[in-house]
This record gives C-alpha cells, structure tokens and sequence, in this order.
C-alpha cells in the first residue's frame, strides 16, 4: 500500500493538518476529497493510490453512475462518478480533477473527486452518525460525520458505494458448477 | 466442521495438490463408473481395474505427503475396495455403487482441499460404510495387506525416478513448473509492447510515409517490420506456453451428467474423444459453464425417459458425445444426444410470436436452428431438482462469443441434437476492425465483419422507425451506431459496417472506418455489470481503452437481458 505517496501527495498540497487528539484514543487515518463544496473522506487502508485523470472511455449500457474505464498503466480501472454516486451533478472535469483509486473486496475501481485535499487523522470521538437528511442524501453510502477543526467531513463507506453495481441479471447461473 | 486450509502448515502447497491429484481423482471416478457399468452387465473389465488402483495409490500417496489424514484414509479404504472387488466376483454388483460413491466423495474433498470446509462426518460414514462391507468379505483381508505392501513399494520407487524425469541427458532442467499467474502477468506486458508497437507505428506513419525522401524513413520503416516480426514470434511461444489439453475440463462432466441424469430419472453415458486438444487456459477455464449448460439441456430436454426410448426403439442407455478436434487455428467442440431433437415447427411459432422470424417464406432448416440462439427462444420450461434454474442458448451463445468463438446448432428430429463450438485456440489477441462512433472507438471482432461501404452507397429506408437497406440482394436491418450504443442518433453517418450472423446481417451506421488492429483483449471489471453489447476492452497506441463489442448483442440493452432472465425462471 503505497500511503507514503499519498502523504508525499498531500505534503505537496500542504495541507496536511492533523486534528489534535487525545494521545491514547483511535485515530482514524482518511484520505479527504472534495465534491462541490462539500468534504468527504475514506479511509487511507482503501486508498491504493491517487492519480490525475486521463482520457476516460465510456462503456456502453455500463450501470449508472460509472462514468467509463481508463488505462491505469496497463489495467482497466472501471471510474465511478462519485458526485453522481451521491446524487449531485455530473462532475465536469478540471485539472485539480482526480482518481482515487480504492481497492474494496479484491476489486479495483477509481472514484472521480473534484479534488484531493490532503490525508488527515481524526479521532474517533469526533465522529458522529450522521443526520437522516445527509444519511439519505448519501444513498446509504454516508457512514459518519467527523468534525476536523472548523470543517465537517462525510465519512464514506466505499464497499457501499459500489453495491448495485456489480449484480448482473444476465450472468448465468451457475449450473451445477 | 474442521476447515483444512487455515491451519495448515502448507498452505502455499496445498493449491498445487489440488491442481495435481484432482484430475487423477476425477479419473478414478470415470474408472469406477466405467467398471460398475460392466459388472451389472456382467462383464469383466481388468483393463479398467489396474489403473484405478493406480490412480488410487497416487491420490492416497499425495494426500498423505500433505498430511491430509482423512483423504488419506478414504483413498486407503477405496483402495482396498476396489482390491476386494477384482478379487471376488460375487461381491461386484453389490459393491459398484459403494465404490462409485467414495470415489465421488474423494473428488469431491481433493477439488475443495484448498477451499472448502472438510465435511467430517460424511467422510466418517462413507469410511465406516466401506470398512463394513469389507468386514463383510474377510477372506481378502490378508492378500489385501500383501499387495498393498507391494504398491507401496512401487509408488516410492516411482517417487525417486520423478525427480530424474525432468533432467535432460546434459543434466539441464528441461521441465519447469510455472504458476499460471506467472502467465498472465508476461502476457499483461506482452500486450503492453503491442500497444507501444502500435504507438510507435501511428508516430512514425507521417515519416514513412515521405519514404520516398531518403534512406532514413526506409530504415525505420525496416526496424519498425523487424520488431512487428519479433512480436509475432513472442506472440506464438506465448501463446503456446499457454495452451492446455482439454481434457482438464472433460474428466469432471462424466460424473456430472451421470448425478443429472439419475436426477432426472434418464440413463445417459457420456462418450468423451479429443480430450488431448490443446486450447489457452482462459478459454478452459471459462468454456465449462456454456458445456455444462449444453449437457444440462441435452439431458433435460433432448433425451427421452428410458421407457419413452425402448418403445421407440432406441437403447435405454442414451449417449451424449462430447468431442473435440483442432482444424487449423480453430478448435472444434461438439455436443452430440441421440435424444429427440429440435422441433423447427416450434421454433418457428415462437420465433413468429416474438417477431423475429427471417424474412423468407420457407425459411431453411439451418435458418431455423439459428433462431435458437435469440433471447426468449429457448428458454427453459421447468425448473429441474439438480440444475436449478434452467438457461437459456443464447446466454450460452453469449458466453462463447465472449470468448471469440461461434456456436450452431444441427438436429434431425427424433434422432438426436449436435451443438458445435468453433473456439479459437486463444483469446489473448484479436484481429479487429476500429471504428468510431460520437467520439468513441470501439473494437469490432474481424471475424464478425461481412464488409464495410460508404452509407451513401445505398440508400437507407426508413421502415417504422427501422432503417433497412439492400445488401447483396437481401434486405438487412440498419441500427445507429450512437442510438444502439446507448448515445445519441445522428443521421448521415457516412460509413456502414455489415455484422455477420448465423441468422441474419445487420448494418451498423458509423462515423469513421480506422483500419484493422490487432488488439489484446483484457476482460472487463464485474463493476461494469457485464454489459450485454461490450464482451471486453482493449488499450489502442494511444494509451486510451476501447470497448471491444459483441457485434451479436449491439443494441441490446441491460434491462432487456434482465427480462429474458425472468422468462427463463
């Protein structure tokens, strides 16, 4: 797991600040992203890197919500548009556009963020669950708010976010194997 | 329940056992079916005998160097059995199906070794049930002991010779073991220098083009053929390295269709030939659900009940042969039943009712069978108690499509049903045709590519809101590239490509016609929810993916896959 690049990454943003914290309580160590003008976070363990957006190709009656496919040195890395995911508009990419490219259940897919902010710690104490109204705004895939200093991050739970989409009506069943 | 894997000292190894004794298991099955056979028609069969008591001491010899104690022991106590069975003719008949059963159960525990939970109690009672019934005949104990001393004997002499088999006369290893992801990974860069081969070659194209000009573009023009050359010849080893004989895949579906047919109350042997053709492990490995799919229908619902058979005529024992033959660089597989066939009748009817019957007046026969493969035709009509939900043949088309094979089908009502799979021998690198429709590339498989012509070369009518047009004096079906790619229709796309089908033509509408490629394939993440129309993806020179489509499924969307799911439930 590459997290040294990540903070290497972060450090060149120079943003990397971590919330103070009572020495001997649970860290949780978060990748944080922007979407519009919001915070969300993962945690770092998912995070196998963080990579600039090349040329996405759309796949043809792909589930929704996957903006397309791109070439991670070689590697078909499925994208998920994650502002569509959380029921926002269509990301419209810039040059602070990223990938975060998260490993979840032995799959590999790319979450497209508006911008990678920094990694962060955060202690578990300031996270709270979050209110129905954000929980339902999420589609489920919200998990927590934390507070870091004056800003509040969306904790997501990326197992989730990729749930419906993996199920194919069309995959036969398997018989007798 | 004790679970082997976690605990186990070797974990690493134990995948190996498994990828080693599980044919050999399989093959003691096979034995054990092919002996019961003859012994309840009161045949002798000692050619069958000596190898299972082989094979028998070779799975028993692995489990125990694995120290897999209860395979050991079942293996142990099946080997006496079977020792006991050629000695005592009286005892055959009763102890076949006792033979065939622990033979099962061994397969069963060494395919899961590395996997699955060991069910402990049913190999307690099945160990117990053999240990009775040899108790049952003791007058073979002591020559049991005798010539299993004798076996063990040979199978260590066996052991040390291995070790010398793989040396060459000069003292080279000349056989070496590769894990087959190993594999995948030098194929993964192979594919990545064909990308950079066809990089380089778009680049240099404006150079080589001005050839005429001097010495320097005919060079690179050299270097670049000299280096197309070498990447064939790689492409060739590698290709090879990866090919497997399809026997690995046979040996498990003669106890399958046996467990079906019992199910189903049929008597049906299966007659395997070819089984050394040799094919790319991918396609092994994923060619065993659409023939478990073939044999599944066969027997459900090509071969008559015993009864229904005699009072035909035919044998009560039906056959199902499942055969296989390279012809050149085309592997053939064919599934054949002696079962009552296809009714063409009935194809035809439902294939009016769903509105996609051919054209033609008196459509052939051939036309007919075709239609088979169309979704919501062959749908099964009840659900069986082994096999679940029933599938239908065009999902099993799907899958061989998927990888760059053609399915058709034959049959003569009343006599039988013959499926024919023509598969390439590898599905690592296909020849395409790229187009581009609204912006996008996509590959087209070469071999599903009748002709490619300008759109304003015929003139396209609109019927219903269906284009058509005259293509070698049919009329054939024109969808939009963009519309049946879930985009958006433009009129006035200048380029056609005409689909081969079994069935019928098609006309696809581009934007541009970009030259034929040699693409990797590189399957697609389950993420993508396996959409019907894209089978994989490729990475063309310039570093961008391109969908490769399954030019039989353009314009199928998701949702209507999910409703011809339904109708098959």
């Amino acid at each position: 797991m590459p997290t040294d690049d990540i903070l290497e990454f972060a450090d060149q943003l120079g943003a990397s600040a971590p919330t103070a914290v009572e020495p001997e309580e649970r860290q949780l160590h978060l990748v944080v992203f922007s979407l519009d003008r919001e915070q969300f976070a993962v945690p770092i363990e998912l995070v196998r890197e963080v990579v600039r957006v090349t040329d996405i190709t759309r796949v043809p009656h792909a589930p929704e919500h996957i903006r397309g496919v791109m070439n991670l040195r070689g590697r078909i890395l499925p994208v998920l548009d994650l502002r569509t995911r959380l029921g926002l508009e269509a990301t419209e990419l810039t040059p602070r556009s990223r990938v975060v490219v998260v490993e979840i259940e032995r799959r590999v897919v790319g979450l497209l963020v508006d911008a990678v902010a920094q990694v962060t710690r955060v202690g578990e104490r300031l996270v709270t669950s979050p209110p129905d109204e954000v929980r339902a705004a999420g589609q489920g895939a919200i998990t927590g708010v934390a507070r870091a200093g004056e800003r509040l991050l969306m904790l997501l739970d990326a197992a989730r976010l990729l749930r419906n989409q993996a199920d194919n009506p069309t995959s036969p069943s398997g018989v007798l194997c | 329940m004790t679970t082997l894997q976690p605990d186990h000292p070797f974990a690493a190894l134990l995948a190996e056992f498994v990828a080693e004794s599980a044919p050999l298991a399989e093959a003691v099955v096979e034995r054990a079916l092919s002996l019961e056979r003859s012994w309840n028609r009161g045949e002798e069969d000692e050619e069958t005998h000596a190898p299972l008591k082989g094979l028998l001491h070779t799975v028993k010899g692995n489990s125990a160097m694995m120290g897999l104690a209860p395979l050991q022991s079942l293996a142990h106590t099946l080997e006496d059995l079977a020792l006991l069975l050629s000695r005592e003719p009286g005892v055959r008949v009763a102890g076949g199906p006792l033979l065939v059963r622990g033979a099962s159960l061994l397969a069963d525990l060494v395919r899961g070794a590395a996997t699955s939970p060991l069910p402990a109690e049913a190999l307690r009672i099945q160990i117990e049930e053999i240990r009775a019934f040899l108790e049952g005949n003791p007058g073979a104990q002591e020559e049991l002991r005798t010539e299993r001393r004798q076996a063990d004997q040979r199978q260590s002499d066996r052991r040390h010779s291995r070790q010398t088999v793989e040396i060459s006369s000069d003292g080279a290893v000349s056989t070496i073991r590769v894990d087959s992801a190993r594999l995948d990974q030098l194929l993964d860069s192979f594919g990545e220098a064909m990308i950079a081969h066809a990089g380089l070659r778009d680049a240099l194209r404006p150079i080589i083009g001005r050839r005429r000009a001097g010495g320097e573009a005919t060079q690179v023009e050299h270097a670049l053929l000299g280096l197309e050359r070498t990447l064939k010849r790689l492409e060739g080893a590698l290709m090879e390295t990866r090919l497997l004989p399809i026997s690995t895949l046979f040996s498990r579906f003669t106890r399958q269709v046996r467990e079906l047919a019992r199910g189903e109350s049929r008597e049906v042997r299966l007659e395997v030939a070819g089984g050394d053709t040799r094919l790319d492990k991918t396609i092994i490995d994923r060619l065993g659900e659409p023939l478990v799919h073939l044999l599944t229908n066969a027997i459900i619902h090509g071969i008559e009940p015993p009864e229904e058979r005699t009072r035909l005529g035919k044998p009560a024992e039906a056959v199902i042969a499942l055969r296989a033959v390279q012809r050149s660089d085309r592997v053939l597989i064919t599934v054949t039943d002696d079962g009552r066939g296809l009714d063409p009748e009935r194809i035809l009817v439902k294939a009016r009712a769903l509105g996609v019957a051919p054209t033609a007046e008196r459509p052939s026969r051939a036309e007919i069978f075709a239609l088979a493969f169309l979704p919501g035709l062959s749908t099964a009509e009840r659900v069986s108690s082994l096999s679940g939900r029933g599938v239908g043949l065009d999902v099993v088309a799907g899958s061989i499509r998927a990888l760059g094979g053609q399915v058709a089908v034959t049959s003569e009502p009343g006599r039988g049903t013959t499926f024919t799979l023509r598969m390439p021998l590898t599905v690592a690198v296909l020849r395409a045709l790229l187009v581009q429709v609204n912006g996008e590339r996509y590959a087209l498989p070469l071999a599903d590519v009748a002709e490619t012509l300008r759109a304003d070369d015929r003139a396209i009518h609109q019927v219903a809101r269906q284009g058509m047009m005259t293509w070698r004096g049919q009329v054939i079906p024109v969808v939009d590239g963009g519309e049946a790619l879930g985009g958006d229709p433009v009129a006035d796309r200048p380029y056609c490509v005409v689909i081969r089908s079994a069935s019928r033509h098609r006309g696809l509408l581009v934007d541009a016609v970009l030259g034929h490629y040699e693409v990797v394939v590189k399957a697609l993440d389950p993420t993508l929810g396996r959409p019907p129309a894209v089978a994989a993806a490729t990475i063309l020179g310039d570093g961008r993916v391109a969908c490769i489509l399954d030019p039989g499924r353009i314009g199928e969307r998701p949702a209507d896959a999910a409703k011809d799911a339904a109708g098959a439930a």
